[in-house]
């Protein structure tokens, strides 16, 4: 899975370039993050190319999520397109992870 | 070209009295000779003479019992009868005309006097036939609309056969859009030239209503029928009252979005409705008076909702009053009955069916009334939908197959018509599925690869059903921890994102240890 990072200050905005985001691929994207959550506790995931996102793709997020702040850190999304925003409230991530309109946004709210 | 004379038929048992009168007409006629009644009467039936000219005394069946019989068949009853006559009583004379006789000449005659009666006569025939043809002209032409093209779901079939006498029967179509179209059926009291223009001037006024009713309505919507009926009515009820004739009919709107039919009938024959569920019929009547009857109440129209699959069958009274020989009616029951019995033949080979019955029925082709009826029926499905109506897929249990499963769904959802679904709904079903699948695939065959799922998508009513079967091992939803939304954990969502986006979830297994998860998704109709 392609991802491409862009540092920011001290956050890390992670481009997701994958339209789908399911069991099929979701290992896929642990694998791909692994490196930079190694190295970076601050995160934001711009995820508007995502068109399909699945319970995987959440668990995935909130295990990425889980991790940053074991190391005092933090993940934001930013540009969430409308199916996946109606899956992040049908499980509730939006009430667990901050969800921004721009990247911009996203990172200033560290 | 020379014009081809006029055939008449000289009955005479004399053959002095045949001789003179073939001398007479032989130079201006084709002529025919028979003997005695019988004789004429099949001399009748096999060449349809323009004119008959008729003996009153003869053996055996005397000239008015010839003439009554002429005038009973309807092949035979327009011919102009002249009788011939030695007696002068005017009791006799009576009893010619009421046998159906134009005219008479009484023995001995003069020739001038019998080429004058024969030429009027003939001319008499000729102008009625001429009226005829323009009523019927007009008929054709302007009394019998187009149907409408391009309505989804619905095919039309019609039907009519001009009798003799142009009664004014009319019928005409007017789309509003691709889901929705009116029709009108209805039938001028009177016969002839005055029926036929009078039908087609109320054709008009339906037009010119309906355009003005649009015009004035700033929401672009459509007057209801019960609306236009008033309307009509009080822009042809002076002219109605001055011709002392009223209209019978039944305007009738098809929205094929709803499923439903709002008809106005104004005395007209009893519209039949065909159910396809039930396969019965029932009989659709309104509650308004004809039209032309001065003192109405509000005209009042009645909603019936209909089912694909179902008909309608719109009349005359030309078809139900059809006779046979011995003067028994067809019969609204005869009718029904048929339809009921043919009712899920294609509209387009039932009214062929139709029109041979009512021949068969009445041993003739020529009617008495013009016979007009128009099938309207609600297609079940067409061939394209009911591909789409149900749709199989099978995959392997292998992640990477989800995509499919999706595009799949998301083919058979955007194929569906009728029903209102949007992009964020179908969405939702993508996730349901994908859910499912995703379950089945990591669960059911565990470490077994190669393994087979089948999924069928289905229409039924107003529900998408999705079906999911593998042959793996048994799954109890309620074994499953419910979700926790804390995020501490990254698992256990799946089922709780499947039942809070469909309607229904049914997880079974049948006895071949095949696993069934059912989805259900309840469908909203398009307005």
């Amino acid at each position: 899975m392609e991802l491409s990072t862009e540092k920011i200050g001290d956050v890390t905005v992670v481009t997701v370039q994958t339209e789908i985001l399911d069991a099929s691929n979701a290992e896929e994207f642990k694998t791909a993050m692994a490196p930079i959550l190694e190295e970076n506790n601050k995160v934001v995931f711009e995820i508007s190319q995502i068109k399909f996102m699945d319970s995987s793709g959440c668990g995935t997020l909130l295990s990425f999520l889980r991790q940053l702040k074991s190391s005092n850190g933090n993940l934001k999304l930013c540009r969430v397109q409308e199916p996946v925003r109606m899956l992040f409230e049908l499980v509730r991530i939006d009430r667990i992870i901050e969800i921004f309109d721009t990247k911009e946004e996203a990172v200033k709210s560290f | 070209m020379e014009k081809i004379k006029p055939l008449v038929l000289i009955v005479d048992d004399n053959s002095t009295n045949i001789d003179l009168l073939v001398n007479t007409l032989k130079n201006d006629y084709r002529l025919g000779v028979a003997k005695n009644g019988q004789k004429a009467l099949d001399y009748t039936e096999k060449h349809l003479p323009d004119l008959i000219l008729l003996d009153i005394m003869m053996p055996g069946m005397n000239g008015y019992e010839v003439c009554t019989k002429l005038k009973a068949a309807t092949r035979t009853k327009d011919i102009p009868v002249i009788f011939i006559t030695a007696m002068t009583e005017t009791a006799h004379k009576t009893k010619a005309f009421e046998a159906g006789a134009l005219d008479y000449i009484t023995k001995p005659f003069h020739t001038a006097e019998v080429k004058a009666r024969v030429r009027t006569h003939l001319s008499l025939k000729k102008a009625r036939e001429h009226e005829m043809y323009i009523a019927s002209k007009i008929q054709r032409t302007l009394l019998l609309g187009q149907q409408p093209r391009d309505i989804n779901g619905i095919q039309i079939a019609q039907l009519t056969i001009p009798s003799q006498k142009v009664d004014g029967d009319f019928y005409d179509f007017f789309k509003l859009n691709n889901q929705c179209f009116d029709l009108v059926v209805g039938d001028v009291m009177g016969k002839g030239i005055p029926a036929a223009l009078l039908g087609a001037a109320i054709k008009s006024h339906f037009l010119r209503v309906l355009i003005k009713l649009i015009r004035l309505n700033d929401k672009k919507e459509f007057p209801d029928p019960e609306k236009i009926i008033s309307s009509v009515h009080s822009s042809m009820i002076d002219q109605l009252e001055d011709l002392e004739t009223f209209v019978t009919l039944c305007y009738a709107r098809f929205d094929m979005a709803k499923y439903l039919l709002s008809f106005v009938d104004c005395g007209h024959m009893r519209t039949i409705h065909f159910h396809a569920d039930s396969k019965t019929c029932s009989l659709l009547r309104g509650v308004n008076m004809p039209l032309g009857f001065p003192e109405q109440e509000p005209f009042k129209q009645t909603l019936v909702s209909f089912n694909p699959g179902d008909l309608f069958v719109f009349y005359s009274d030309g078809l139900t009053e059809a006779k046979n020989q011995d003067g028994v009616l067809y019969g609204e029951k005869r009718l029904v009955d048929f339809v009921q019995k043919n009712a899920t033949i294609e509209p387009k080979e039932l009214i062929n069916i139709v029109r041979k019955d009512v021949v068969a029925f009445s041993q003739s082709d020529i009617f008495d009334d013009d016979l007009t009826c128009v099938l309207v029926g609600i297609e079940k499905k067409s061939t394209s939908q009911a591909l789409s109506d149900k749709a199989k897929l099978e995959i392997k249990n292998d992640l990477i197959e989800l995509a499919r499963v999706r595009a799949f769904v998301r083919n058979f959802c955007e194929n569906i018509t009728d029903f209102s679904l949007d992009n964020n709904r179908i969405s939702l079903i993508e996730l349901a599925v994908t859910e499912v699948t995703a379950n089945i695939i990591k669960h059911a065959y565990g470490e077994r690869t190669g393994e087979q799922i089948q999924i069928n998508a289905l229409l039924l009513d107003d529900k998408i059903v999705l079906q999911f079967y593998d042959w793996g091992k048994e799954f109890d939803p309620k074994s499953v921890p419910l979700p926790v939304f804390d995020g501490s954990q990254s698992g256990g969502f799946g089922l709780h994102i499947i039942s809070h986006t469909v309607d229904e979830v049914v997880y079974s297994r049948d006895d071949k240890g095949r696993n069934c998860v059912c989805l259900k998704i309840k469908l909203i109709r398009e307005d």
